[in-house]
């Protein structure tokens, strides 16, 4: 190929990104298939409920937005740019939603939880589980869309560990504990916004001294992107600037509680699946005292095309898959040929994840983003008892020939 | 194009085959739903809004003290 022909090709790519059709064509037929059937058995606002569950995949895939990584490379190398991102994230959630479920629209209730015992040891357990995992919540199902065979391993194994949790769920509130402490009912909405942004301002203040000490400089970087490329593209194809990924997924928290009537969560759907599923193979799980409180008991009973966790990430596979298809890397994390030392991470993380999420009243998302967005101080015990177990995650990972 | 098919890191049919099976299975919970014999007109309920909005946790457990 001579020069010009090769400036040429060049010119074509940069005017072209190549995109996976077969990808695209499959996630948006399976959108279009999903939203009709969805519109003609349930009601409307479950169509925008998979809708938004499907941008927040995009989102998430697109600004490679992953809570375990973001914490990992804190921890490791003193790069604070992901961690600081969820800090932003977390108080612009804040300020869009306190707001919204303390009376600002009517028939809202914010993301609450008991503190006690069961919710330390579930979020540690699930802080652990995801450093071996590979991700969390989000970040298994994101990744599972876009075609990674090691995290639909996670995934599965999320599935089992969850419906053990149900079981064991009960036992664990018996321990000691108090009712759900919100900040809003105590200092009023304005008072909680402005009392976590004090908290979030310290911790980005911590993450960027942390990082300088480390690295000799603090790199903000949360708009950082390739500028080699327009915006319409990056838009299109990844990949987002983290600055970008936080303010959608935000947003599309807030589309949730205006839709649903509370803020996001996903680790609730896999516990059904699981269940389910046991069922299906005889297992009687009605008998479980977990799946005989409300919303356990409807949600395991009736369709799953009527329960919003499992309709969200629904759209959330699906947004994923898109994305991965216009970023041309669908499966590109499965390159790599699974060993057993990381298959064996991924079923110990999964099963610790599932265990601790049901523990821990959810994930990063269903328990620390929506929790803290909901100004409920469980959020924050949620994100520091993680944070611990994922120190020792971290120094578990090089037994399974996990990387940093 | 043929080189593009050649670095293609999955198989079309399996792609296919799991969306195809995750599909089924959501069918087929669907079908056997309260939901569904509603929408057929044959008695039930449909319950759009499960969750508890009075309930101590998004899974619905009560709170510490109502189980004290």
């Amino acid at each position: 190929m001579t020069v010009t022909n090769a400036q040429a090709a060049a010119e074509t790519s940069r005017k072209f990104p190549q995109v996976d059709r077969f990808i695209i064509t499959l996630s948006m037929s399976g959108m279009a298939l999903l939203a009709c059937l969805i519109w003609l058995e349930t009601a409307p606002f479950l169509v925008g409920l998979f809708f938004v569950g499907a941008m927040l995949g995009v989102a998430l895939y697109h600004g490679a937005f992953g809570f375990t990584a973001g914490w990992r490379n804190w921890v490791v190398t003193g790069n604070g740019t992901g961690l600081r991102a969820q800090l932003f994230l977390l108080g612009l959630a804040c300020l869009l939603i306190v707001p919204a479920v303390s009376g600002g629209i009517e028939g809202t209730a914010g993301t609450i939880a008991p503190v006690g015992v069961s919710l330390v040891v579930g979020s540690f357990i699930f802080g652990f589980g995801m450093q071996l995992g590979g991700g969390c919540g989000s970040g298994t199902l994101f990744t599972v869309g876009a075609g990674n065979l090691r995290m639909t391993l996670t995934l599965i194994f999320f599935i089992i560990g969850s419906v053990v949790g149900t079981v064991h769920l009960p036992l664990w509130l018996d321990a000691p504990g108090t009712d759900p402490i919100q900040l809003a009912s105590t200092v009023g909405p304005w008072g909680a916004i402005a009392l976590q942004w004090v908290v979030l301002a310290g911790l980005w203040w911590l993450v960027g001294r942390r990082e300088k000490r480390m690295t000799g400089q603090t790199r903000h970087g949360l708009l950082e992107r390739d500028r080699t490329v327009s915006v319409a593209r990056t838009l299109l194809t990844g990949r987002w600037p983290f600055l970008w990924a936080a303010v959608v997924l935000a947003v599309g928290n807030l589309l949730t509680v205006i839709l649903s009537g509370t803020p996001w969560g996903v680790t609730f759907a896999f516990a059904l699946w699981g269940a389910k599923i046991a069922q299906f193979i005889g297992i009687d799980m009605t008998q479980v005292e977990f799946w005989t409180w409300d919303y356990g008991a409807l949600a395991l009973q009736d369709s799953l095309l009527v329960n919003v966790p499992s309709v969200m990430n629904f759209g959330l596979l699906l947004g994923a898959m898109l994305a991965a298809g216009l970023a041309n890397k669908y499966n590109a994390g499965s390159k790599n040929p699974l060993v057993l030392r990381s298959v064996l991470a991924a079923v110990i993380g999964g099963s610790l994840m599932g265990y601790g999420a049901r523990l821990g009243f959810g994930c990063n998302i269903g328990a620390m983003f929506s929790g803290i967005a909901s100004a409920s101080v469980h959020g924050w015990i949620w994100f520091a008892s993680a944070f611990v177990g994922s120190l020792l995650g971290i120094k578990a990972r090089p037994f399974f020939g996990l990387s940093h | 194009m043929e080189r593009m098919y050649r670095d293609r890191m999955y198989k079309r049919w399996r792609v296919l085959a799991i969306m195809s099976a995750i599909l089924f299975a959501v069918m087929a919970d669907h079908l056997r739903s309260p939901t569904f014999a509603f929408n057929m007109g044959q008695g039930g309920q449909t319950t759009l809004m499960q969750r508890d909005l009075g309930a101590c946790a998004p899974c619905g457990a009560p709170c510490p003290s109502e189980r004290r």
